[in-house]
C-alpha cells in the first residue's frame, strides 16, 4: 500500500493506482474528459491536471501513478486557472459559435463539455472561435459525423479499436491539420465500419449521432393515405425510460406502448413475436445442420453490425451464418405480406417503422437483398426525441398492451436483448423439441453475464451440444480465431456490441458498462414475468405457422424469413 | 581564446581508415569500469535536456533483462541547430564508434541511428560507413574478437521536428506516428519495444568515445564544476561568420562566443537566443556571462541544444514572434490539447496583431495565460518550452510592442 | 512487427512512386498486422510522406528562423509567384511541388532550398529561380 495526501487528506491505496482514482477513494472527483474507465489511457486532454508537491510542472492524475509520500492538490490556484484555460482554447476549437449551435445539436442535452463548463465554473471564454472549416461525413446510412464539434478526444478511436477491435478512425496529419479522421477520409460508409455505433457512446461531444430517421416517420404519420406500423426491439423498453430521468434498470414496456399509440402509430408490434419467431427458424436449422452434417458453427445472425463485421473480416465464414433475418426484418417481412393480406391492406400503403437499440438497424434496412421489409429505423434516442417532441408524459401514462397478431412474446424474446439471450432462448426450444422435455434449469445462467466470451456444454439426448457467446467485436473477433484455429462448436451467438443489444449504439446516452448491467438485471426480470418462457409456447406464432408459413423451414419461411450474405473487402 | 578541440576534428584529414581505436580499448574493459568513466568525466546529454549520460548508461545497464537498446538522437530540428549533421557528415566513424562503446557499456547488441530525413548526405555518409564497418567486421557477430556482438541499424525520420523527443522518436521507430509518450515509465524501464533503451544525441556519444580515449579526468578539468567539457555551439542568425564551433564550457562568454567566433554582428545587435528557439532570449546587456549550463540559467534560459542564434536589430518583433510560433504550432504532434490548441491560437493573436498593427494589453495577457497552461500541462518538452522564446520577447519587449498601435 | 523498417519502407515507396499509393498502403497494413487506417495516420503525420502524388521536383525552402533572418521571405515569395503555386500545392504541370519548410540543418547557410534530395545554401531569390529553371 502507498500513503498519499490528498488535498490535505491522508491515505493508503494500492501499488500503480492513478492519483485520478487515489483522489475518488478520497471522495473527491477530479474532472476529466478524455478519460474513460472502459479504455486506454489517452493523457490529451490535460484537463484532469493537479499540483504535486516538489514537481515543477502540473501533472495529469489519470496516467499518473502515486508514489510513496506524495503530497497532490487538486484544486490550488494554478490548477483552476490552466483548466480554465485549456477549455478555453477547447471551445475555442469545437465549432463555430457553439454558442448558437448547442440548441441544434444532436448532445444538447447531455453534452459533456457542458457538463465541464459547469464543473470548472467557466463563467466567460475570452476566445473567439476557430472555423475549422472541415464537412460533414454523410456518407454512412447510420452515423453521420461532424468534424467540427470534434476536440480530438481519441475517446472514439479507442473504443473503436479496443472494444470492438476495428479501428476505423486515426489521429491524421500534425499540428494544426491534426484532425480525428477515416481512412484517407473516405468517410464511414464507403469503409468497413459496421455501424455499430460505439463511437456514438464515446463522443463527448455532438460530432457522432445517428442519422436521423425521425422526420421520416412524422411525414408517414401524417400522411393520410399511410398505415404506419411500428415494432419494438427487446432492448428499448429496459432503456427508454433512462432518456425520461429514470435511473437505468426500469422495465417500460407498457408506458413504451401507450407512447407509440398517442403518437400516431396504426398499429404497435413486437419484435419479440418475430425474436420467438427467429427462434423456430433458427433453431429447424441448426438441429438441420446437425443431423446433416451442415456447416457447423452455425453463428446467429441478428446483429447487423456482427454480419457486416464477417462479410469485412472473416468472408470465408459465411456459409456458417445462419440464413434467417434478423428479428427486425422479419417482423417487416410479415408486416408486408401476412398482416398486409389479413387486413386487405396493400402493402405499397404501409410503412414500416423499427424502434431499435441499434445504429447498425438502420444500415440494415437499406440492404438491397431485404429492402422494403423495414422502412425506417429509429433509434432508441430518436423515440425519446420524437415523444418530448409531443410531449406526452410518458412516466405517468397508464400502460397499454401490444396489438394483437404479432403483439405476443415469449419471456425467451425479451432475453434477446441481452448478451447470451439468444443462445439461451435457442436450448429452451431446441433442446424441447430434440428430447422432448423441458430444459432442466430454464434460467441457463453461464451464458448470461457480461464475460467476453462464454462457454457451455448442454447434453441434448445423445448430442452434447457445444456453444458459445461472445459480445463486443473484439471479443468476437477473438472466438472467430479460435474458430479459425480449429476450436470445435456447434453454434455460437455474436453480438457487435458490449452486453448485447442492452449496449447498443442507439440506446440512450450515458451507456455504459455499469448503465448495461442494470439494463440486464431488467431484462431477466422481465424474462421471469413472463407467462410463456418459450419461444415456442407463443400462441401467436402457432397461428402464423398454422395460418400462413407452415411449419419452420418451409419454403414460404425461407422466402419471407430467409436471407443471404455478401463478401466484403478491407 | 579560440576553440577548444576536444572532440570535434579538422574536416580535411581523412578518417577513411579510422578503425574504432577506442572501441579496441573499451571492449577490453569491464561495462561498470567504461561507465565510471563517463560518470568521471562529467557528461551531460547535449540533445537539451542535460541529463548525466554515465547515470543514464548504469541505470540501463542495472535494468534486468538481455534485450536492450542503444539510440543515437540524429533528429536535429530544432532552428538553428546543425553541429550533429556536422559530425555525421564529417566524423560518421567516430558517432559510430559512441553508439557502439554505449551499446556495449549497457549491453545492448543493437543500435539505432535516427537520422532526420531530410539529412540526405548524412544518410548516405552514415549508411556507407555502416557497410563499411559491416565489412570491417566492425559490426556484427563478435567484434574484435569479444564475446560482444552489435547490430546497427539507420532509421530516416520522416520530416517530423518532435520525434526528435526520445519517446516520439521511440515511436517512430516502431512504426507509429511520432506523438510523446507518457512518462514515466521512461525509456531506460520500457522503451522501444517495451524494453530498456538508452537514446543519446550525436554529440553526446561522440564525446563519450573521446572521453574513453583521452580519460574522465581530461574532460572533467576542462569546463567549470558544473558545466565540465566542451559544447559544440551553432552560431546562426545575423552574424558575420555562421558556423559550428567547439567551446570549453566557461572559457568564453556569450559574447566573446559572437565576436570571436561570429566575427561579430552583421547589424546592432538586439538579443540572442542561447539555446535555439524553445529558449528565452538575452538581451544586450545579458550577455557577458560565461557560456555554461548554469550562467546561462541564471540569467533565464538555457543552452538547450547549443544553438546560438543572434538576432540584430531591424527585423520586425512581430515577425519573428510569428514565424517562432508558427514553427511550434506546425510542429506539435497534436495530441495534448494546451500544446496543440494553445499554440495554434498564440499564432492566431499573433496574426492578428500584424493585421491589427500591434498588440493591446489584452491580447498580451491572453497569451502569457496560454504561455503558462501550455508550459504548466503540456505532455512534453516541445509544449513546455514552446512558449519560453515567445514569453520572453513579450516580457523584454513590452512598451515597443505595444506601442506600435 | 519488430523490425524497425516501417519509416524505411515508407521512404522507398515515396521514392519510388512520388506519393505512397492505396496498394502500398494496403500491403503494409498486412506486413505489419495493423489497419491501413492507422498506417494512413501514420503516413500522414510525418512531412516527407505524401497520400498524393506530388510534382517531379519537390522544392523545400526553409522559412524558419535562421533562414528568416537572412531574409528566406524574399525566396520564398519569389518561388511562389514563379511557379504560381502556394506551399503544398503542385504546378498544373506535375512538374513541381512546392513546399515551405522548417528548419532544413544548414541554419548557418541560409537561406536554404532543396529540390528533392539535393541541397542549396545562400540562395537568393535569383539563384532560386535560376535553379527551377534548370530543373529538366
Ligand atoms: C521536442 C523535442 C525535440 C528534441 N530534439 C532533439 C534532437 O533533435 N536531438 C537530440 O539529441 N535530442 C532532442 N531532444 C531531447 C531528447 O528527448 C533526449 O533528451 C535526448 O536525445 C537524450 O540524449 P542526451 O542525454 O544525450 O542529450 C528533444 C526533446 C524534445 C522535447
Ligand atoms: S469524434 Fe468525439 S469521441 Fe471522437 S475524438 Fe472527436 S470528440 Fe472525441
Ligand atoms: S533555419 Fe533554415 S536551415 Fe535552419
Amino acid at each position: 500500500m502507498i500513503n498519499v495526501t490528498i488535498d490535505g487528506q491522508k491515505l493508503q491505496v494500492p501499488e500503480g493506482t492513478t492519483i485520478l482514482n487515489a483522489a475518488k477513494m478520497a471522495h473527491i472527483k477530479i474532472p476529466t474528459l478524455c478519460y474513460s474507465e472502459e479504455l486506454s489511457i489517452y493523457g490529451g486532454c490535460r484537463i484532469c491536471v493537479v499540483e504535486v508537491e516538489n514537481e515543477r510542472l502540473l501533472q495529469p492524475s489519470c496516467a499518473v501513478a502515486v508514489k510513496e509520500g506524495m503530497v497532490v492538490k487538486t484544486h490550488t490556484p494554478k490548477v483552476r486557472e490552466v483548466r480554465k484555460t485549456i477549455f478555453e482554447l477547447m471551445i475555442a476549437s469545437h465549432d463555430l459559435g457553439c454558442k448558437l449551435n448547442c440548441l441544434t445539436c444532436s448532445r444538447g442535452d447531455n453534452c459533456d463539455l457542458q457538463r465541464l463548463a459547469q464543473e470548472l465554473g467557466i463563467r466567460e471564454i475570452r476566445l473567439n472561435a476557430l472555423d475549422k472549416n472541415m464537412s460533414n461525413d454523410y456518407s454512412s446510412y447510420s452515423i453521420v459525423r461532424e468534424p467540427n464539434k470534434c476536440i480530438s478526444c481519441h475517446r472514439c478511436v479507442r473504443r473503436c479499436e479496443e472494444i470492438q477491435g476495428i479501428g476505423i478512425f486515426t489521429k491524421a496529419n500534425r499540428g494544426p491539420a491534426a484532425v480525428i479522421t477515416t481512412f484517407k477520409n473516405k468517410g464511414m460508409g464507403n469503409l468497413e465500419c459496421v455501424n455499430c455505433g460505439q463511437c456514438i457512446h464515446a463522443c463527448p461531444t455532438g460530432a457522432l449521432h445517428e442519422v436521423y430517421h425521425y422526420e421520416n416517420v412524422w411525414d408517414a404519420l401524417h400522411d393520410p393515405t399511410k398505415h404506419v406500423v411500428v415494432q419494438t426491439a427487446p432492448a428499448v423498453r429496459v432503456a427508454l425510460a433512462e432518456a425520461f430521468g429514470e435511473k437505468p434498470g426500469r422495465i417500460f414496456t407498457e408506458q413504451m406502448v401507450a407512447a407509440l399509440k398517442r403518437l400516431g402509430f396504426d398499429k404497435v408490434f413486437d419484435t419479440d413475436f418475430s425474436a420467438d419467431l427467429t427462434i423456430m427458424e433458427e433453431g429447424t436449422e441448426l438441429l438441420g445442420r446437425i443431423q446433416n452434417g451442415g456447416t457447423l458453427p452455425m453463428l446467429t445472425s441478428c446483429s447487423p453490425g456482427w454480419i457486416k463485421f464477417i462479410e469485412h473480416f472473416y468472408p470465408e465464414f459465411l456459409d456458417n451464418i445462419s440464413s434467417c433475418k434478423s428479428p427486425q426484418q422479419m417482423l417487416g417481412a410479415l408486416v408486408k405480406s401476412y398482416y398486409a393480406e389479413k387486413n386487405n391492406i396493400p402493402k405499397e400503403d404501409i410503412v414500416v417503422v423499427s424502434i431499435m437499440p441499434c445504429t447498425a438497424k438502420k444500415y440494415e434496412a437499406r440492404r438491397p437483398e431485404m429492402t422494403g421489409d423495414v422502412d425506417y429505423a429509429l433509434t432508441t434516442r430518436e423515440l425519446a426525441m420524437m415523444i418530448k417532441e409531443v410531449g406526452i408524459d410518458v412516466l405517468n401514462l397508464e400502460g397499454e398492451d401490444y396489438d394483437k397478431l404479432m403483439g405476443s412474446s415469449s419471456g425467451a424474446a425479451v432475453i434477446f436483448g441481452a448478451t447470451g439471450g439468444v443462445m439461451e432462448a435457442a436450448l429452451r426450444t431446441v433442446y424441447e423439441i430434440l428430447t422432448g422435455e423441458e430444459l432442466p434449469g430454464i434460467d441457463f445462467t453461464p451464458v448470461r453475464g457480461i464475460e467476453g466470451i462464454k462457454e457451455a456444454e448442454v447434453k441434448v439426448g445423445d448430442l452434447t451440444l457445444k456453444a458459445a457467446v461472445a459480445h463486443g467485436l473484439s471479443n468476437v473477433r477473438r472466438l472467430m480465431n479460435m474458430i479459425r484455429d480449429g476450436k470445435e462448436y456447434h453454434f455460437i451467438e455474436m453480438m457487435a456490441c458490449p452486453g448485447g443489444c442492452i449496449g447498443g449504439g442507439g440506446q440512450p446516452i450515458p451507456t455504459d458498462m455499469e448503465v448495461v448491467k442494470k439494463r440486464m438485471e431488467a431484462i431477466y426480470e422481465s424474462d421471469l414475468a413472463h407467462g410463456y418462457r418459450k419461444s415456442h409456447e407463443n400462441p401467436e406464432v402457432q397461428q402464423l405457422y398454422d395460418e400462413y408459413l407452415g411449419k419452420p423451414g418451409s419454403h414460404k419461411a425461407h422466402k419471407l424469413l430467409h436471407t443471404h450474405y455478401t463478401p466484403r473487402g478491407l | 581564446m579560440g576553440e577548444t578541440l576536444f572532440l570535434k576534428r579538422k574536416v580535411s584529414e581523412d578518417y577513411s581508415h579510422y578503425d574504432f581505436p577506442i572501441l579496441k580499448k573499451v571492449i577490453k574493459m569491464r561495462r561498470e569500469d567504461v561507465i565510471a568513466e563517463i560518470k568521471a568525466s562529467g557528461l551531460k546529454g547535449r540533445g537539451g535536456a542535460g541529463f548525466p549520460t554515465g547515470l543514464k548508461w548504469e541505470l540501463a545497464l542495472k535494468e534486468p533483462g538481455d534485450e536492450k537498446y542503444i539510440i543515437c538522437n540524429a533528429d536535429e530540428g530544432e532552428p538553428g541547430t546543425f553541429k550533429d549533421r556536422f559530425l555525421l557528415e564529417n566524423t560518421p566513424l567516430q558517432v559510430m564508434e559512441g553508439i557502439i562503446i554505449a551499446g556495449y557499456a549497457i549491453g545492448a547488441n543493437k543500435g539505432y541511428i535516427y537520422i532526420r530525413g531530410e539529412y540526405a548526405k548524412a544518410i548516405n555518409i552514415f549508411q556507407d560507413a555502416i557497410n563499411h564497418a559491416k565489412e570491417e567486421k566492425l559490426i556484427g557477430d563478435s567484434i574484435l574478437d569479444s564475446d560482444f556482438s552489435f547490430d546497427l541499424q539507420l532509421v530516416k525520420g520522416g520530416g517530423a521536428y518532435v520525434c526528435g523527443d526520445e519517446t516520439s522518436l521511440i515511436n517512430s521507430i516502431e512504426g507509429n506516428r511520432g506523438i510523446s509518450r507518457i512518462t514515466p515509465p521512461y525509456p531506460i524501464q520500457n522503451g522501444l519495444y517495451g524494453k530498456p533503451s538508452v537514446v543519446n544525441n550525436v554529440e553526446t556519444l561522440t564525446a563519450a568515445a573521446e572521453i574513453l580515449a583521452q580519460g574522465g579526468k581530461t574532460y572533467a578539468n576542462l569546463g567549470t564544476d558544473k558545466s565540465k567539457g566542451t559544447k559544440l555551439v551553432c552560431l546562426s542568425g545575423d552574424v558575420k561568420e555562421p558556423g559550428v564551433y567547439e567551446v570549453e564550457f566557461g572559457a568564453m562568454t556569450l559574447r566573446e562566443i559572437i565576436d570571436e567566433f561570429g566575427k561579430g554582428t552583421t547589424g546592432e545587435l538586439k538579443f540572442v537566443i542561447p539555446g535555439g528557439v524553445s529558449t528565452a532570449i538575452l538581451t544586450d546587456d545579458q550577455l557577458d556571462i560565461p557560456y555554461t549550463y548554469e550562467d546561462i540559467a541564471n540569467v533565464g534560459s538555457g543552452l538547450g541544444s547549443g544553438a546560438v542564434v543572434v538576432v540584430s536589430e531591424g527585423h520586425d518583433l512581430l515577425e519573428l514572434l510569428q514565424n517562432v510560433s508558427r514553427f511550434f504550432m506546425d510542429e506539435t504532434c497534436g495530441t495534448c490539447f494546451p500544446c496543440r490548441e494553445g499554440n495554434r491560437r498564440v499564432y492566431h493573436l499573433l496574426k492578428e496583431a500584424v493585421n491589427k498593427g500591434g498588440f493591446t494589453s489584452d491580447d498580451m495577457k491572453l497569451i502569457k495565460d496560454i504561455g503558462k497552461t501550455i508550459y504548466l500541462a503540456a505532455r512534453c518538452g516541445l509544449g513546455q518550452t514552446s512558449m519560453c522564446f515567445i514569453g520572453s520577447v513579450l516580457e523584454k519587449y513590452t512598451d515597443e510592442l505595444l506601442a506600435r498601435r | 512487427m519488430n523490425d524497425g523498417r516501417m519509416m524505411e519502407k515508407l521512404h522507398n515507396i515515396q521514392t519510388t512512386y512520388g506519393y505512397i499509393p492505396e496498394n502500398e498502403i494496403e500491403k503494409l497494413a498486412d506486413e505489419y498486422a495493423m489497419s491501413k487506417t492507422k498506417v494512413y495516420g501514420v503516413i500522414s503525420f510525418y512531412s516527407m510522406f505524401h497520400t498524393e502524388p506530388t510534382g517531379k521536383y519537390l522544392i523545400r525552402i526553409c522559412n524558419s528562423l535562421s533562414c528568416h533572418l537572412n531574409r528566406s521571405d524574399d525566396v520564398v515569395t519569389g518561388v511562389q509567384e514563379y511557379l504560381g503555386v502556394e506551399s503544398g500545392e503542385t504546378t498544373e504541370d506535375k512538374k513541381y511541388t512546392l513546399e515551405i519548410v522548417e528548419c532544413l540543418g544548414h541554419c548557418g547557410e541560409g537561406p536554404v532550398m532543396m529540390v528533392n534530395d539535393k541541397i542549396y545554401t545562400h540562395v537568393s531569390k535569383a539563384a532560386a529561380l535560376k535553379i527551377l529553371k534548370e530543373c529538366m
